[in-house]
């Protein structure tokens, strides 16, 4: 009898050893790629069959801010990305607030109509975005790549508050009003803080979107408006894989920053799914 | 008074709607449109209408590697994820220690940018990388490295990883909402833990793996980053477009072309896709 238990319970263990191999294989597969670009980066002499590179330095931090400018194209990423952020929220808030709150015939089909650059490739209208701008000189300005990001970050912005402003509750409004608040003080004291978080998930996903974004500034940049994700391309075009990674390294902080942050308030889940169906 | 504030309502909602349809218009439908009417242009002119980029596109013997080749990566990589997905869901339901961790960790592929993603994937399967080092010491018969970077396999690992979460994040979702009653209850007519996943869960949480996968499919099949990076030989049609505007001087009917046969080869395969995840359960 005791056998059997033993067995069984050893078959148990198994089974848990079996599920924690299984759970620390993911967390290897998602994060050793991470990790050896981290190695990689400060690592020097790493030829052959070796686990770990032999010297440390920071040499390829020094070159990848010297040579690359990287502090002037972080500037340009920012610049871009905030420009990015202020027109999808213009857009966002009152289309958002449309969607929300008013009856619309053929809701839907217009929600997803709008949601449909974020179903074809980019490449296919990025084409056509880069002729237009040629035309328009906007290619090699910063206003020029961050309207093009705005092709990508305003169907989420949309989204977002769309959601915000349909949770927004109609007797809270009420309740300003029997109180006596007038339109003004009703919205600064009651609507206000009530969709700030929603506007302020919306400017995180639409900065992470812009940050990130590779396909719509490779069709649009220029040399004065080089962003990290179109530099890294151009870095790892050129070969050098230890100056790359340092690179990539300085590169990934925000976002991880922004991951940190933002894992606590918005569901982590919207930020892959962003919309239910399709 | 009643008609007046109606319309007035109306004219709001109009207006605020406004912004979004001009941003809609503007940076999407326009340039799809001039995108369409390049494709049907003469190179480089202006007025004219021809279809010979896209008669000349099929009539390459090369075509059909490209559209097999889109599809191949971009199927591999869906199903793969579906697999990774209803596994790894079906552990994390479980709440297991450091379940808030792993759940995290599903997301990290999705926040980062793609590229440094796909540097970090190249240098781990690389011929010096860890996997191969891994694999020279610890499995048998193997004493060379194997090349897995800018293969097709490799390729499709590297998709896969890349956007896995889509799938995972839908199939995670599903199988929370269910209700465990029901699996108790399957329990309970006396069927053991094989068949209640594979004829009440899988069935139950098929609708979100799909929804999921739709997600994933999309993605992969418009890569663009990283089959420019990883993709070596092996070039799909995101990088046969870019590499036609690479040519001096540039093709942009071509590239155009090609990138409206990809648009609607997306649109036709979802389409499909879409009536099967529609039609009843058989």
């Amino acid at each position: 009898m005791t056998l059997v238990r033993q067995y069984l319970r050893s078959l148990l263990n198994a089974r848990k050893l079996l599920l924690s191999t299984f759970l620390l294989c993911f967390a290897l597969m998602i994060y050793t790629p991470f990790l050896i670009i981290v190695f990689r980066s400060i690592g020097r002499g790493w030829f052959g069959r070796l686990w770990l590179p032999p010297e440390y330095t920071l040499d390829w931090y020094q070159w990848a801010i010297e040579v690359t400018d990287i502090v002037g194209i972080t500037k340009n990423t920012l610049i871009i990305a905030a420009l990015a952020v202020i027109m999808a929220t213009l857009i966002g808030i009152p289309t958002g607030w449309a969607f929300g709150r008013r009856r619309i015939p053929g809701k839907e089909l217009l929600m997803s109509m709008i949601l449909l650059p974020r179903m074809i490739p980019p490449i296919a209208y990025a084409l056509g975005v880069a002729q237009i701008f040629y035309r328009l000189q906007l290619i090699d300005t910063h206003f020029g790549v961050a309207l093009a990001h705005v092709a990508v970050c305003a169907p989420y912005a949309i989204l977002v508050l769309s959601a915000t402003f349909e949770g927004l509750d109609e007797r809270v409004l009420e309740a300003a009003s029997v109180c006596g608040a007038g339109t003004l003080r009703s919205f600064f004291h009651v609507v206000l803080p009530l969709i700030f978080p929603g506007i302020l998930s919306s400017m995180i996903f639409t900065f992470t979107t812009s940050y990130n974004e590779f396909t719509l500034t490779l069709m649009t940049y220029g040399k004065d408006t080089t962003t990290l994700p179109v530099r890294t391309y151009l870095a790892i075009g050129e070969g050098y894989w230890e100056v790359t990674s340092a690179m990539s390294i300085l590169l990934i902080i925000p976002s991880l920053l922004v991951l940190f942050l933002i894992q606590r308030q918005v569901a982590p889940e919207k930020l892959v799914g962003g919309f239910k169906g399709v | 008074m009643r008609r007046g504030s109606t319309r007035r309502t109306v004219l709001v909602t109009l207006l605020m709607l406004l912004p979004g349809l001009a941003g809609f218009f503007g940076l999407f439908f326009y340039p799809m449109m001039v995108t369409v009417v390049r494709s049907l242009r003469p190179e480089r002119e202006q007025v004219g209408w021809t279809l010979e980029h896209y008669i000349r596109f099929f009539a390459e013997p090369r075509a059909r590697d490209v559209i097999v080749l889109t599809f191949v990566l971009s199927i591999g990589a869906t199903l793969l994820s579906v697999l990774f997905s209803i596994l790894l869901c079906l552990v994390l339901r479980r709440k297991p220690r450091g379940n808030r961790f792993y759940r995290l960790t599903m997301l990290i592929p999705r926040v980062v940018p793609g590229l440094i993603g796909a540097l970090g994937l190249l240098l781990l399967f690389g011929s010096r990388g860890w996997v191969n080092l891994f694999l020279l010491k610890f499995v048998p018969f193997v004493n060379e490295p194997v090349t897995i970077n800018y293969t097709i396999p490799g390729l499709i690992i590297f998709y896969f990883w890349l956007y896995f979460p889509f799938t995972a994040v839908t199939t995670l979702s599903t199988l929370e909402a269910l209700d465990p009653a029901i699996e108790e209850a399957a329990g309970v007519a006396g069927a053991n833990r094989w068949q209640t996943l594979r004829y009440v869960v899988i069935p139950l949480i098929m609708p979100g793996i799909l929804a999921g996968s739709v997600l994933t499919f999309m993605a992969a099949f418009g890569a663009f980053s990283i089959p420019l990076i990883a993709g070596g030989n092996y070039r799909p049609l995101s990088v046969e477009i870019y590499r036609q505007i690479n040519f001096t001087p540039a093709r942009w009917s071509a590239a155009s072309a090609r990138a409206m046969i990809m648009a609607l080869l997306q649109v036709a395969f979802l389409t499909i896709y879409m009536r099967i995840l529609r039609r009843p359960t058989a």
